[in-house]
């Protein structure tokens, strides 16, 4: 019989949060998401979406952030300590040279990964279609793909059925998986928007459509992309399936 | 042909007959051109001679041209002459006696064996065979899969049923392949045709072509019969040469039962005086095979030996076939290993893709994904976390997993603390258990005085300082460069060129000492205080280890960044599971035989590796052997050995007889015994008593092929009136070849013949 099945049937109902003191072994430990500075364009329409979802993610997972932001050049050679990039953008920006699509294939394809958010709250925008010229450049071999449903993004930390961001141009996500691992994410509906944050707490931009709903369905999926990056298929062991299917069951009967 | 021979100076008496050869070196074409040669020149000097007018001139001149022609073509044909000396010999018999294993199986009623009847049979004809030497060369072998010469006088005395195996097919090839220039002119065969390779029901076509060679008859001889044949034996066991710990392993045995009658008998499979598991056959009179299903589960890992029995009978023809034993490589199907993480990381995000994409990793992983103060912002139905399920994985199935780690995590509250007396013991009875650094381990897990701080490598000291932070370079420590964790690359010179090629680590929990009996691999320095990073120790029967940072992903993505690649991270990791498991290779003393099977009598080498705990060679080591036979680890033989200056050592053994084995060697160091172990089996095929009935239609057919009788032996049989055909033979004893061409009178003679040819010429007014 497996294990997991056997756990699975008599696992405690227990709670398991206790708090414990939040200091981290060195800041290579706390999780930073640099955002890419590409040329042309604006690289940093939201600038304070990846600090406000960093700060999401602190206040809602055990997850350790440091949220001082971080610019960085896809070439750069900094790249490497940080597994997770973020760019946004919302207009067409100057193709990458082949030395920074070298450099940013090797990060991926070695364990990086990459979420590319459309900031211009349009449809096939200017940003959008140099996103998918750069990505065809960048895995000329791997079309870009709709995640499909049941992908542990959508499970990696809340369950997730509707994909949304501060507004919703494609109510999918796609990506590029190679070897099993999704190894970029690209969203059209502005998340950076939804997730964005001022010093003095307020929102810095309003939901087209959803309200605040929709732009807590864009925070939690914001959560579960980086927690992916984080813990990849985890969710997908077998110890997770018959609680996850079940609570998927129950939120959409059908 | 005296004179012939006194022509060239031979003593004729020494020769009685002769022969001409002629080259075969020269092109047949040549033979034709030069024939075709010297009759155009013999035209055209016959036209030559048209101006003589003396017919006898003419004639005399044409012949001393033809006689010079014939000289030189002598010269190209160089016969040679062979003086030899010619003798009539003897026609040869050939008597084979069968001395494979069945031999050894009783006849009834007489109860007594096929090769006592051969014996009876043979010592009671000695005179008879003596009459047939008298006519003809008679030589003995004795023939199973081979033939072996015997003397007459020794075959009674040197027959022993011994040989493993019979192929009567691969004897007579044998046979004619020995009398090839032989004349061979009749078999006797004494045998009970118990051939595995022969069809019960007949002989194969190449095996009647192979007789049919023959130029005598083969008279046969049945030892022993059918009549009254009772046994009880295991015919066959189909097993696989490995099995999984802790996963069934089938098995299938056919019994086969003649004349047993019907009973219920129990099988039963063993290992060592353990049972392991019994069925019941019951048999039946009118079936004589039966197969049986067992499954059993190995519960240790190594070479296993296990055997299987069903009882004996009185009366039993061959007792040896109700038993078999066999041996099965029980290894790790998977390592099972316990991954807690204390919360998502990039460092837990890496050993966990290394450790799930590993083919030999069963993994099983938890993270904790938020704490108490989280506020997730949701109802428990909206997120996909599942409770920690402590209790099920800390008491009741913490032995299923070969290593557990505790990747930055903290136990409170997730693992009661009731529990962590189990981790110990665990580990104490051979688990093996990994923490790794970070904010959430060791003192700030909470881990000082409990348990688990006990069978830790590093004591936890505490302080008020509890983490060394920045970029720091870790080092192998230099006496423990062999240790298989560090073994990045085999060479030492490159695996040191490894490491350095690293990134360094950005930080390590500090406040830690190794524990006693620890090893420390890897050290980092900074303003001259070393830090343990990587320390290992064996806890009794397990291993613990204690990785003090969780930044051993830079020696991945960063060394990927760098230039390098992530095959180092791999195989270090790689490394770890294989040492903390004890992964055979990990042991510290190496024992292996130069075969894993040897056949009975055969020499035995034992080869053996020795290192300390902390795996550097120990040169100059006392070592003590042991040989066991198995399953009942009877000592065999005891040795006190040295190793030599690189720590290896060789022993030569001869078990003698079949059966299972054990070699261990053991030695102290540095007040710690350690010992490694290797087994292997020396077997003698049993195969001869799989099917051990004689086989009357062979050694019918085989007579009836050559023309030959049949007979079956009967104590006190009496051999006469065989016919063997006994046609003349000769045999060339002594030659002499000399030559007829290769001499200067040959040669004087053309020359001779032209010159009289030219003076007669020039005589005649001839140019």
């Amino acid at each position: 019989m497996r294990l997991n099945l056997l756990i699975l049937t008599v696992c405690l109902q227990a709670g398991i949060l206790i708090p414990w003191p939040a200091f981290a072994l060195g800041e290579a430990s706390k999780v930073v998401i640099p955002q890419i500075k590409y040329k042309g364009g604006t690289y940093n329409p939201r600038p304070h979406a990846v600090e406000s979802l960093l700060a999401q993610m602190a206040k809602r997972t055990s997850i350790e952030v440091k949220r001082a932001p971080l610019f960085l050049a896809p070439g750069d050679a900094r790249l490497y300590r940080y597994p997770f990039i973020y760019m946004g953008g919302n207009k067409a920006f100057k193709p990458f040279s082949e030395k920074e699509l070298k450099a940013l294939r090797n990060h991926l394809t070695y364990g990086g990964f990459l979420l590319i958010d459309d900031n211009s709250s349009k449809p096939n925008s200017e940003f959008d279609r140099s996103v998918r010229r750069m990505i065809g450049r960048l895995f000329p071999h791997i079309p870009l793909q709709r995640i499909s449903r049941d992908h542990s993004i959508f499970r990696s930390f809340y369950l997730i059925n509707q994909v949304v961001g501060r507004v919703v141009n494609k109510p999918y996500l796609e990506g590029i998986t190679t070897k099993g691992r999704t190894v970029l994410v690209y969203s059209a509906n502005d998340l950076g928007g939804a997730w964005s944050k001022s010093k003095l707490g307020h929102w810095d931009f309003d939901m087209i459509g959803g309200g605040s709903r929709q732009r807590r369905l864009s925070l939690r999926l914001g959560v579960n992309i980086v927690m992916y990056a984080l813990t990849l298929d985890y969710k997908k062991d077998m110890v997770h399936l018959p609680i996850i299917l079940e609570r998927l069951r129950r939120v959409n009967p059908k | 042909m005296n004179w012939l021979a006194t022509l060239w100076g031979e003593e004729w008496s020494e020769y009685n007959a002769w022969e001409l050869h002629w080259t075969s070196d020269v092109w047949g074409g040549a033979f034709a051109f030069l024939g075709v040669l010297i009759v155009l020149s013999l035209w055209f000097f016959w036209t030559s001679l048209s101006r003589v007018r003396s017919p006898w001139k003419k004639t005399f001149l044409y012949v001393l041209r033809v006689v010079v022609l014939l000289l030189v073509a002598m010269v190209v044909l160089q016969p040679q002459l062979e003086f030899k000396k010619i003798q009539p010999l003897k026609n040869t018999l050939a008597v084979l006696v069968d001395d494979s294993k069945s031999m050894t199986i009783k006849t009834f009623p007489s109860e007594k064996s096929r090769g006592d009847l051969v014996r009876k049979v043979l010592e009671s004809n000695q005179e008879y065979f003596e009459t047939l030497k008298q006519d003809y060369e008679v030589d003995f072998f004795f023939v199973s899969d081979h033939i072996d010469p015997v003397p007459l006088s020794n075959a009674v005395t040197d027959y022993q049923e011994e040989a493993v195996n019979t192929d009567l097919h691969q004897v007579f090839l044998d046979m004619t392949e020995n009398y090839e220039d032989q004349s061979l002119q009749g078999v006797l065969l004494f045998s009970d045709g118990a051939d595995l390779s022969q069809d019960p029901s007949g002989i194969s076509p190449e095996f009647t072509e192979t007789l049919t060679r023959l130029n005598g008859p083969v008279h046969t001889f049945q030892a022993g019969s059918n009549d009254g044949f009772k046994d009880l034996a295991i015919e066959k066991v189909d097993a696989t040469d490995f099995g999984f710990i802790h996963q069934p392993l089938n098995i299938t045995v056919t019994v086969s039962a003649r004349a047993i009658g019907k009973k219920n008998i129990p099988l039963v499979l063993k290992e060592g005086d353990k049972i392991l598991v019994s069925k019941i056959v019951s048999l039946k009179e009118e079936d004589s095979q039966y197969t049986a299903e067992l499954q059993f589960t190995p519960v240790s890992l190594g070479k296993r030996i296990y055997t299987l029995s069903v009882p004996v009978f009185a009366g039993e023809a061959v007792e040896v076939n109700n038993r078999w034993s066999f041996e099965v490589k029980v290894i790790r199907d998977r390592v099972r290993v316990l991954h807690l993480n204390g919360r998502p990381s990039w460092d837990s995000r890496f050993l966990r893709e290394t450790l799930a994409n590993n083919p030999k990793v069963d993994l099983l992983s938890f993270f904790i994904l938020r704490t108490l103060t989280d506020d997730v912002g949701a109802t428990t139905s909206e997120l996909s976390l599942i409770p920690f399920p402590s209790n099920l994985l800390f008491s009741d199935y913490l032995n299923s997993f070969d290593l557990v780690i505790f990747h930055n995590f903290k136990f409170s509250p997730f693992i009661d603390k009731k529990n962590l007396p189990n981790i110990k013991a665990y580990v104490e009875q051979g688990g093996s258990f990994l923490m790794i650094g970070g904010d959430l381990s060791f003192e700030g897990g909470g881990y000082d005085r409990t348990p688990v701080e006990e069978i830790l490598p590093m004591r936890i000291r505490g302080g008020s300082k509890k983490f060394l932070l920045g970029e720091l370079q870790m080092k192998m420590q230099p006496k423990l460069v062999y240790h298989p964790v560090l073994r990045l690359e085999n060479d030492p010179k490159l695996n040191a060129k490894a490491w350095k090629s690293l990134p360094p680590i950005q930080g390590v929990n500090i406040g830690l000492v190794p524990a006693k009996g620890a090893h420390v691999l890897g050290v980092t320095h900074k303003n001259k205080a070393s830090y343990p990073v990587l320390v290992t120790r064996q806890v009794l029967e397990g291993r613990t280890m204690a990785i003090a940072t969780d930044s051993t992903w830079n020696w991945n993505f960063l060394h990927v960044g760098e230039g390098g690649s992530g095959r180092y991270y791999q195989k270090f990791w790689e490394n770890v599971i294989a040492w903390m498991t004890g992964e055979p290779e990990t042991n510290p003393i190496q024992v292996e035989t130069d075969k894993e099977k040897y056949r009975e009598h055969e020499k035995v080498v034992v080869h053996f590796n020795v290192s300390g705990q902390d795996y550097n060679p120990l040169p100059g080591a006392e070592v003590d052997l042991v040989m066991n036979s198995l399953p009942k680890e009877q000592e065999r033989v005891r040795q006190s050995l040295k190793t030599d200056e690189h720590g290896v050592g060789r022993f030569e053994f001869a078990p003698g007889r079949e059966g299972f084995y054990s070699a261990r060697v053991g030695v102290t160091a540095g007040g710690e015994v350690l010992s490694g172990e290797t087994r292997f089996i020396v077997f003698s095929p049993q195969i001869e008593f799989q099917k051990p009935l004689v086989n009357e239609t062979l050694l019918q057919t085989v007579s009836k092929v050559t023309g030959g009788s049949y007979r079956v032996l009967e104590e006190g049989i009496m051999i006469e009136n065989l016919i063997f055909p006994n046609p003349d033979v000769e045999v060339k004893s002594s030659s002499r070849m000399v030559s007829l061409w290769d001499s200067w009178w040959t040669y004087g003679l053309i020359v001779g013949f032209l010159a009289v040819e030219w003076f007669t010429r020039r005589k005649t007014g001839l140019s």
